[in-house]
């Protein structure tokens, strides 16, 4: 690719076609192209399936869409962790099992121990909670990287030992009891409760900022170019990105305020608020949701690891030691330290998950999270990562998970068997793959 | 730990057994259990050893951890510690069926503990599982008789997931047959797991439009996603919600109103009328002649045997107080944030 536009003959561009031209100006990963074509098939297909089945399609409704977002967030954030995982030529088989021993450590910590300490409405409870499972993460991560790293064991038996081991352990804190409820605060981390719903303005602001923001990095992009003397993209291009970026923040910011309140929820609001309700009931307030916290934590996660993984030394390091090892080490990155934090990244990334799948359901028990290593995996290979290493992105893994998530939810709605379900999900999992084979094999 | 306890009690037993048959013409009352993982099997193996010893025979345990060939060699132990009644909790009831056949030529009498096992000289005592089904659903129905239901099953790799549903189903088939009750949604939930369950609601609400007046669960695990669900569209406490385990954190919002029911299957029942049945079977009494005991043929293989099957409890806001006072909640937990004078039991 890169040499194409270094060399850039006008014999080469003469005979290529407008499509690739308009591909090479914009820059634009033709993969990810592919992924979001997929997404939009599953989305509309399911849409017009519904149409066809019940005589009307609730897939591309607001309220669906929204509650998509949240049903992707965990396992969105835990993705993009296990994309540098498996970038660097590892596996984490164990984050499902720790999840659900994070969960429960960080339920008990609050319920058991700390409420009847600090009264069961301190405001501290929940920060602790938080703390407590990041902490936890962060240590039994870095443990599943210290035996990696500097105890040799592969991977794949390390997380396979953790995956029975935290299974256990969880079994062992709690006994098979569900901690519930959760603190009040802690729940708002779920999406569940209207307080973890930012409303309309706020929503409209963020876009707007992500919006600017769009447009500062390509701006900042193009002058770093030309201090670098490096090719620029032309103008159209530009403008077509930021035109395509601000429309999809903007667009979803669109949906996600096109979700009022629901009816009940809304009359409690306005009856505290002595506001009146209009005859049509509640939904007539027409209070927009906004974006939920789980969802914007998992925004949040993404850019901060997109930014670890493109933007800072370690992210390199990790890139390099996927693509090879050897030379990694003799290049002298200190591969064993790097794998270990990025084992311990991996850690703390599960306990925000495990935060957001207990505060979502306001319950912590020993069988959330099982089989979510399977799901992340999954995701994070349907985005393109492969297991190779040193190819994957953050970006293509949270995608992987939307498209999984769209599928379960797709089929739930329509009522499928779970045993269909499940036989889909498989094979739309190894197909991915097996065309993200063959569109490799042809770049080569 | 656990394994060494559980086997110096064993070897206890024994002891203390060996010693007293030789002073009194005692039975030996013994249960193989399939795992002492979860935290039940040890109320159960304490109401048992309560009645066994109570009737001045000798009670003996081994724990199988889970382990089908485990559990073949601990029933070979049992009998030769010449047991006159072994109560088995198989881990796999096909697997188990060369072991029952050991014990039936032994001339020792066999009972299959809550699991089954199909052996037509065996005594299977349970709680009766279509009954749980046909409570929960007689609960929800009592509270909604017509309107839009939903059912959140079980896994659907688990036969107490249709066993369940058969006998929901059985008590719905009047209000379904009239329309007056409407099936909107359905689905099995992988691994019985509760964040499953929330997404199958939150998918069940879209597509309804929030036009759900009862959802049937097949567990207390499965209700509490459920109604988190109903609770982010403002719909818990509105809507009924049924359960079943008699799990603290479900008891406690059967007090708080958001979940109508939890069928509750008190294993110290179980474990008291098995070991009521086992002495009377070892003082020879024949298995079809006990009290309650009625012919049962609906596993996997249609097996013929004499069965026990005892009724659950339906845990409601007015029947709280039951297991309070059976100890198996705190009053703290089981009423925690509920308001005065709303619940009896509460206070």
């Amino acid at each position: 690719m890169s040499q194409v536009a270094e060399s850039g003959t006008a014999h080469l561009v003469a005979v290529e076609s407008p499509v690739k031209r308009f591909f090479r100006a914009t820059e634009i990963d033709t993969r990810l192209l592919g992924m979001v074509g997929a997404l939009v098939l599953i989305w509309v297909g399911f849409q017009v399936f519904g149409q066809i089945l019940t005589g009307e399609g609730v897939f591309l409704t607001p309220r669906n869409l929204w509650n998509l977002l949240v049903q992707t967030s965990a396992i969105a954030v835990m993705s993009t962790g296990m994309v540098l995982i498996i970038v660097m030529r590892h596996i984490d088989l164990s984050v499902g099992s720790l999840l659900s021993f994070i969960g429960v450590v960080s339920g008990v910590a609050q319920v058991y121990w700390l409420a009847p300490w600090l009264g069961s409405d301190n405001p501290f409870i929940w920060i602790a909670g938080v703390l407590v499972a990041l902490g936890t993460g962060a240590v039994l991560g870095a443990f599943n990287g210290f035996l990696v790293a500097y105890a040799g064991i592969p991977s794949f038996i390390v997380t396979l030992g953790g995956l029975i081991v935290y299974n256990g352990a969880a079994w062992w804190v709690i006994r098979g009891e569900t901690v519930a409820p959760l603190d009040e605060t802690f729940e708002l981390i779920g999406g569940t409760p209207p307080g973890a719903w930012i409303g309309g303005t706020a929503s409209w602001v963020l876009g707007a900022l992500i919006c600017l923001a769009i447009i500062g990095g390509i701006a900042m992009n193009r002058s770093a170019r030309a201090r670098f003397k490096f090719p620029q993209r032309p103008i159209w291009a530009e403008a077509f990105l930021i035109v395509i970026g601000c429309a999809v923040t903007l667009g979803t910011v669109w949906v996600v305020n096109a979700y009022p309140w629901p009816a009940k929820i809304a009359e409690a609001y306005a009856n505290d608020h002595n506001i009146p309700i209009p005859p049509e009931g509640g939904e007539a307030l027409n209070y927009p949701h906004g974006f939920a916290v789980p969802v914007l934590i998992a925004l949040a996660v993404g850019v901060v690891m997109t930014f670890l993984a493109t933007r800072t030394r370690f992210g390199r390091y990790v890139y390099a030691i996927g693509g090879n090892p050897e030379a990694a080490e003799l290049a002298g990155i200190n591969t064993r330290l790097i794998t270990l934090l990025m084992f311990m990244t991996m850690g703390i990334l599960v306990a925000v998950s495990a935060c957001i799948t207990a505060a979502r359901l306001d319950a912590a028990s020993n069988s959330l999270g099982q089989f979510d290593e399977l799901y992340v995996i999954a995701a994070t290979v349907i985005g393109g990562t492969s297991l190779a290493g040193g190819v994957g992105t953050i970006y293509g893994a949270m995608l992987g998970a939307l498209v999984m998530q769209s599928l379960q939810s797709g089929m739930t709605l329509l009522n499928f068997d779970s045993a269909v379900k499940d036989v889909i999900v498989g094979s739309v999992l190894v197909f991915a793959v097996w065309v993200d084979q063959v569109y490799r094999r042809r770049q080569s | 730990m656990l394994r060494t306890s559980v086997a110096a009690l064993a070897a206890g037993a024994f002891l203390f057994g060996a010693a007293d048959a030789a002073l009194a013409k005692d039975h030996k009352i013994c249960v193989s259990w399939k795992t002492f993982q979860e935290e039940r099997w040890k109320s159960d193996e304490k109401a048992i050893k309560t009645v066994v010893e109570a009737a001045g025979d000798t009670f003996i345990t081994a724990d199988a951890q889970g382990s089908s060939q485990k559990q073949a060699s601990d029933i070979e132990g049992l009998l030769t510690q010449k047991c006159d009644v072994i109560m088995v909790v198989a881990y796999d009831s096909d697997a188990i069926l060369p072991s029952i056949k050991k014990i039936s030529d032994a001339g020792v009498k066999a009972i299959a503990y809550d699991v089954q096992f199909e052996d037509p000289n065996a005594l299977y005592i349970t709680f009766d599982n279509i009954g749980v089904g046909r409570l929960m659903a007689q609960e929800i129905f009592k509270a909604k008789p017509a309107g839009n239901y939903a059912f959140i099953k079980g896994d659907k790799g688990d036969p107490n997931a249709t066993f369940l549903f058969s006998g929901i189903q059985e008590v719905l088939k009047p209000g379904l047959d009239s329309k007056k009750v409407k099936n909107v949604c359905e689905t099995f939930t992988d691994g019985w797991k509760p964040d499953n369950a929330q997404k199958e609601m939150e998918q069940c609400l879209t597509k309804q439009k929030n036009k759900v007046d009862a959802v049937v669960s097949e567990n207390d695990g499965m209700a509490s996603g459920v109604v988190a669900a109903l609770k982010a569209q403002g719909l818990a406490g509105y809507v009924p919600v049924s359960g079943q385990d008699g799990d603290l954190a479900a008891i406690n919002r059967v007090a708080l109103g958001t979940q109508t029911v939890s069928i509750w299957k008190d294993s110290r029942v179980l474990g008291k009328a098995a070991a009521e049945a086992a002495i009377a079977m070892a003082d020879g009494k024949d298995a079809a002649s006990l009290p309650g005991v009625a012919k049962f043929n609906k596993g996997k293989k249609g097996v013929e045997m004499n069965t026990i099957l005892l009724a659950p409890t339906p845990i409601t806001k007015d029947t709280l107080n039951l297991v309070i006072d059976a100890g198996w909640i705190t009053k703290d937990k089981a009423c925690a944030g509920v308001k005065k004078g709303k619940v009896k039991a509460c206070g």
